[in-house]
């Protein structure tokens, strides 16, 4: 029970990081980016060369790699979503073109074999009477900490605001004088930077290889459609009960099932209720 | 009228040649490529009729083509059916698959159709490679038996499929049907005020397709004599996108095109081995920037303006 409990915690936190970029993204600039979960391997990856390959520490190198990938979002951003940004359709495509490309790109530098990410912990803890990987618990700890920093950034910092009012109206924080392309790529930078953290945390228990984006996307996906689309506080309640609603089928059935529920969460929410549990507006 | 005849003369004469190549060149190994260029062309010219046409991009064909190249394998393999039985039983498994993602999503409008194909498709290629008891993992299924024991007679099979196939989906395109269709694409609300069931005809529109996807898997699996879970990955759904676009969204010709171009250009790209589905992905990425309309669909189009003036 008590497992259950915290291996649940686990990967809803994970689940959570990717979700609320994912979402973010989507709430303020209506942009579907299906090249997050690249942005989840890059950090894994990034992590992988500067530690193995230069030999860096590997606390500055997680940093490191964030701020790249952070930067990368940006590219993306402005060099191929922004001149496709008029038609939903062309974002959905140039992002999946782009996410093949950085998947070809790694399998190409690094081959399709696994690569281990150092963890930041490697101890045993033992919670009650359950053996819990340190490293799991740090990325619930990390999980919470970031998003709950997202949370307050954007509730109370003047830019948080900017960021709420484009998503609330666009055209009106527009004429507020409110730069929204900047904007764009501020949040971009933030949902990258998000994805790319869960990428680090989770690399040293996941396996780390150029398909591993692919995932993360599907369950991204699931989250948000169960959540609402683009609402933050449904996808960390759509989080949590995917993660659990997995480890608990894992537990009570078998691990082989796992992989069916986000799918089928997908689809029962589409036919129950489209706009998701926090939805502003039905199928926008 | 003209336009239409030189349509005919032209599909006539790039039917002539494809089926005149193979006796030109007596090789086994262009007979092998031309028979996979044309079972991509069904795939592709199944994709566009239903996205080219509709706008709903359909980012999980794979999911199609999958299960019906393992419908075939496993009726073949385990239970012996023939491979002439497999083909409708794919047929049906692929539809389906098409109703239980079609009926929930294609009633939305946003991107929900598109990830929820994508999703499917990943997924499957998960079950595959997780239930390898049944399935044979990542090996997938050995000793299909060949639907036609001649390599040549199979490769007028396929490109006769094609024929068929590309002739029925372009007839729907020109007819009232396609009209609805493109309509839909345009404004959809416009097309429900003017009393139409959008949702019927967008997944009427997705059951066809799919049902040629899956026969075009089945066939597949009867060629390779063999089928693994890489026929599910997103990789092959791409490849098939971009075949569309090469040749034209919406021309439902025009893949037919892309799809015997690309594959013949990969041929000769065999040498770049590791590189070829990077030059796809860039491939895809300059096109959606500097040809949107595609290559293949507009170059006939010109050609036929051409002709058309000078008679």
């Amino acid at each position: 029970m008590l497992e259950i409990l915290i291996h649940g915690a686990v990967s809803s936190a994970i689940y959570a990081m990717l979700a609320v970029g994912f979402t973010l993204i989507f709430g303020v600039a209506r942009v579907l980016n299906l090249a997050h979960g690249s942005f989840y391997a890059l950090g894994a990856y990034g992590t992988f060369v500067l530690t193995t390959h230069l030999k860096m520490p590997l606390l500055p190198a997680a940093l490191l790699a964030v701020a790249f990938v952070a930067a990368f979002g940006v590219v993306v951003e402005r060099v191929f979503v922004r001149p496709m940004r008029r038609s939903q359709l062309g974002v959905l495509m140039i992002t999946l073109a782009v996410a093949l490309v950085i998947e070809q790109a790694l399998f190409l530098t690094f081959g399709s074999e696994y690569r281990n990410v150092p963890a930041f912990v490697d101890e045993k803890f033992t919670l009650g009477h359950v053996d819990v990987g340190g490293q799991r618990l740090l990325a619930l700890g990390v999980g919470i900490v970031a998003i709950g920093a997202l949370w307050l950034f954007i509730q109370y910092t003047r830019l948080g605001s900017a960021i709420l009012a484009i998503s609330q109206d666009p055209v009106a924080a527009g004429y507020m004088g409110i730069p929204s392309d900047r904007i764009f790529s501020i949040v971009m930078a933030l949902s990258a930077a998000l994805a790319a953290l869960a990428g680090i945390l989770a690399g040293p228990f996941l396996t780390v290889q150029p398909t591993m984006w692919l995932l993360p996307i599907v369950k991204a996906f699931a989250i948000v459609v169960v959540g609402g689309l683009g609402s933050i506080p449904g996808s960390i309640l759509a989080a949590l009960m995917l993660g659990y609603a997995e480890t608990i089928v894992g537990y009570l059935i078998s691990t082989s099932w796992t992989e069916i529920v986000s799918v089928a969460a997908t689809l029962l929410m589409l036919v129950v209720r489209p706009a998701g549990f926090f939805g502003r507006r039905a199928a926008f | 009228m003209v336009g239409k005849k030189l349509n005919l003369a032209g599909a006539t004469v790039f039917v002539a040649f494809m089926a005149l190549l193979p006796l030109v060149f007596d090789s086994r190994y262009l007979i092998g490529v031309l028979t996979v260029s044309a079972i991509y062309g069904i795939w592709a010219v199944s994709w566009d009729f239903m996205s080219g046409l509709t706008g709903r991009e359909n980012f999980g064909h794979s999911l199609f083509i999958g299960v019906g190249a393992y419908t075939a394998g496993f009726l073949n393999t385990l239970l012996g059916v023939s491979g002439w039985w497999s083909l409708p039983a794919a047929m049906v498994v692929a539809v389906l698959f098409a109703l239980l993602i079609g009926l929930p999503t294609l009633r939305l409008r946003g991107p929900y159709f598109a990830l929820a194909m994508l999703s499917g498709a990943v997924i499957m290629q998960r079950l595959m490679l997780i239930f390898w008891e049944h399935t044979g993992g990542e090996e997938g299924i050995h000793g299909i038996e060949p639907l036609i024991r001649s390599q040549l007679v199979f490769y007028y099979f396929v490109l006769g499929t094609l024929v068929a196939v590309t002739a029925l989906l372009l007839a729907l395109a020109r007819s009232h049907w396609g009209l609805v269709l493109r309509a839909i694409r345009g404004d959809e609300a416009t097309c429900q005020a003017a009393g139409l069931n959008v949702t019927f005809y967008k997944i009427a529109s997705l059951l066809i397709s799919a049902a040629c996807a899956g026969a075009g898997g089945a066939i597949y699996a009867h060629y390779q004599l063999q089928v693994s879970p890489q026929l599910f990955a997103v990789v092959t759904s791409i490849t098939i996108i971009t075949m569309v676009y090469v040749g034209g969204m919406a021309s439902i010709y025009g893949p037919v095109g892309g799809a015997i171009l690309l594959v013949l250009l990969t041929e000769l790209l065999r040498n770049f081995g590791e590189w070829r589905l990077m030059i796809y992905s860039c491939a895809l990425i300059l096109i959606l920037f500097f040809l949107p309309n595609g290559l293949i669909a507009p170059t006939w189009q010109r050609i036929r303006a051409r002709l058309g003036r000078r008679r």
